[in-house]
């Protein structure tokens, strides 16, 4: 070991820092569980608005909530449904966003290159499709 | 763990780095430790210690981008390792970073003006970093169900059922997709991806799950495995093309088809003229990065005083690269006058320049950067015909010695023999002559020889 030469790292430091890049690592990973569970979920409203809007018999349907079923107007079950399905796309972009400044942060954290243009902004579609050509 | 999603999240593409010269194939960077002294012998590189120092505060600054404007020249003997410095260099600047390496002479050609050849080259050292970004839908398919209305006309309609590892779904399809998926033969137990902005599909092979399916199955059958995660994912890949790229395509009577068969001709200027400013409009919106690059002009001396004179101008620009120029002349004339300057580079341009000077290696770096070589070329060579061919580094050139290795290995090879033993060498040094050795001949048998001039001037007088 003498050939190392360092100072012998603090083992409390090292714990530290060890705990903490474990940290942002679980964060990172609940939130790609919690991407995955939201992408479900807004799979299955999207199923149900679509099973709706093609029903034109009954006014009413039957609705699960929790573990009780009740019958509800459609109107308002469609109503209800399109503004769960919005409200889970609008958590998935925001999860998304929130992972990134996250994944830099861990790869800052174990001293590891930031991936190039990481921050860049995507090119709109007309542009990529003029880029396209040349890649 | 963590790591391995970035990457999954970003793919880099890597620019194409031409590299001009085997001799210097062994080299991997500059051989420099973190504090940027330089390591006697590293990564390929022996020697030349404070040259490479220099070239390291040089790359540092690069890497900071506090190099604009400004050019670096490395000066030095024939054979003293330039363009190896420089090669090191690109090396070390990873493969993101644009490097272009051309000769002082390549500019000269008959299709394209030398200020053309010229920007062309600086603007091949020029990367522009964009993000693409697109939302697809991954997954297997598990079922495909297609109605056709009862009537034989009308809108057919369809259910698809897609799933990853972790959740399944069935989407409703319209007339379009059935077609596009009918189009690509799409069935159960395929793994496709459909951009939802376009609404393309691409195949990207078969489930592992359905490998038993059949016997008999095409060759280009590709199984890969069901796709983890969620069934909307958003994908995002980072290219970096050269802003020359973007000229060749922008450049109408061209098109893209250009860039392959190697013949752009000329580019107008109002093109490159659109084209910076798009790429600046781009880098406003934070939608684009600049990558200052490396382009590398060996023998400098070759370029004429319009050259000089652009090359002045052009590295004003805030668009330039970073300019590294090989030479190995001294006191000489400036090409396309009759004045001297050192190194044959006007005044004007040489102040402008970081001039990194490289000096003869010595018998020891000689030595081992013959064994480098030798273990470069796969050729296994004994001590004593090292220690010959080291000798003959030092007294005729190291380039010629380094030419023997593979001569003698052949040789070697010929003889049956596995290791290149010193009577090789011997062999080889008797059949090719070195360039002192010729001239020495020249000198002997000079009357013999057509048009000699030696002879006519003995006429003359």
């Amino acid at each position: 070991m003498e050939e190392k030469g360092a100072a012998p790292i603090d083992s409390q430091q090292l714990l530290e820092h060890l705990a903490q890049v474990e940290d942002v690592a679980e964060e990172i990973l609940t939130d790609k569980q919690k991407l995955i569970d939201l992408n479900h979920h807004w799979n299955q409203t999207r199923e149900a608005m679509r099973v709706l809007q093609k029903d034109k018999s009954d006014n009413k349907q039957w609705v699960c909530m929790g573990n009780m079923f009740i019958k509800m107007e459609k109107k308002s079950t469609s109503r209800l449904i399109e503004k769960d399905f919005d409200q889970t796309a609008q958590e998935i972009a925001k999860t998304r966003t929130e992972l990134k400044p996250k994944l830099s942060h861990i790869r800052d954290l174990e001293h590891k290159e930031g991936i190039k243009g990481f921050h860049l902004q995507p090119l709109s579609k007309t542009e990529i499709a003029a880029i396209n050509e040349l890649i | 763990m963590a790591a391995s999603t970035a990457e999954k999240v970003q793919e880099v593409r890597e620019v194409t780095r031409i590299e001009r010269i085997g001799a210097h194939s062994h080299i991997r960077g500059l051989g420099l430790d973190d504090a940027l002294e330089a390591r006697q012998t590293s990564q390929g590189m022996v020697g030349q210690q404070d040259a490479r120092k220099a070239a390291g505060i040089i790359l540092e600054m690069i890497k900071d981008g506090k190099i604009a404007g400004r050019a670096v020249m490395l000066a030095g003997q024939p054979g003293t390792g330039k363009t190896a410095i420089a090669m090191g260099m690109a090396q070390a600047l990873g493969s993101d970073t644009p490097f272009t390496s051309i000769a002082g002479s390549e500019i000269f050609s008959l299709e394209m003006s030398k200020t053309e050849a010229l920007t062309q080259s600086f603007r091949k050292s020029i990367g522009v970093r964009i993000k693409e970004e697109t939302e697809i839908i991954e997954g297997e398919v598990v079922e495909i169900q297609i109605d056709r209305p009862a009537t034989g006309t009308g809108a057919k309609v369809g259910k698809l059922t897609l799933k990853t590892t972790e959740m399944e779904t069935i989407y409703d399809l319209g007339q379009k997709m059935i077609e596009s998926l009918t189009k690509e033969k799409v069935q159960a137990g395929d793994i496709v991806t459909i951009d939802k902005a376009t609404g393309k599909i691409t195949k990207l092979g078969r489930s592992f799950t359905r490998a038993r399916d059949y016997d008999a199955m095409g060759p280009q059958t590709k199984f890969v495995q069901c796709p983890e995660g969620e069934l909307q994912k958003r994908k995002e890949v980072v290219h970096t093309v050269t802003l020359h790229e973007i000229d060749v395509i922008n450049s109408r009577t061209q098109g893209f088809l250009a860039l392959f068969s190697g013949d752009t001709g000329e580019i107008k200027s109002e093109v490159r003229e659109q084209i910076n400013s798009k790429v600046a409009e781009w880098r406003e919106e934070g939608k684009a990065e600049i990558v200052p690059g490396v382009l590398f002009i060996d023998e400098v001396h070759m370029l004429d005083i319009e050259c000089f004179s652009f090359l002045n101008r052009a590295l004003e620009s805030d668009m330039a690269p970073i300019l590294i120029m090989a030479t190995n002349r001294g006191i000489t004339r400036i090409r396309g006058t009759q004045y001297l300057s050192p190194h044959g580079v006007p005044i004007d341009l040489l102040d402008r320049l970081l001039i990194v000077s490289t000096s003869p290696y010595e018998e020891k770096e000689v030595k081992q950067i013959l064994r480098i070589r030798c273990e470069e070329e796969d050729v296994e060579m004994s001590d004593d015909a090292l220690t010959v061919l080291t000798k003959i580094g030092m007294d005729a050139s190291l380039r010629y010695s380094i030419q023997l290795i593979t001569a003698a290995h052949l040789v070697c090879r010929k003889r049956k023999g596995t290791e290149v033993e010193v009577d090789d060498i011997k062999r080889v040094y008797s059949l090719f002559l070195d360039e002192s050795r010729s001239t020495q001949f020249l000198k002997e048998y000079q009357q013999e020889f057509m048009f000699s001039e030696v002879q006519d001037q003995m006429e003359t007088s």
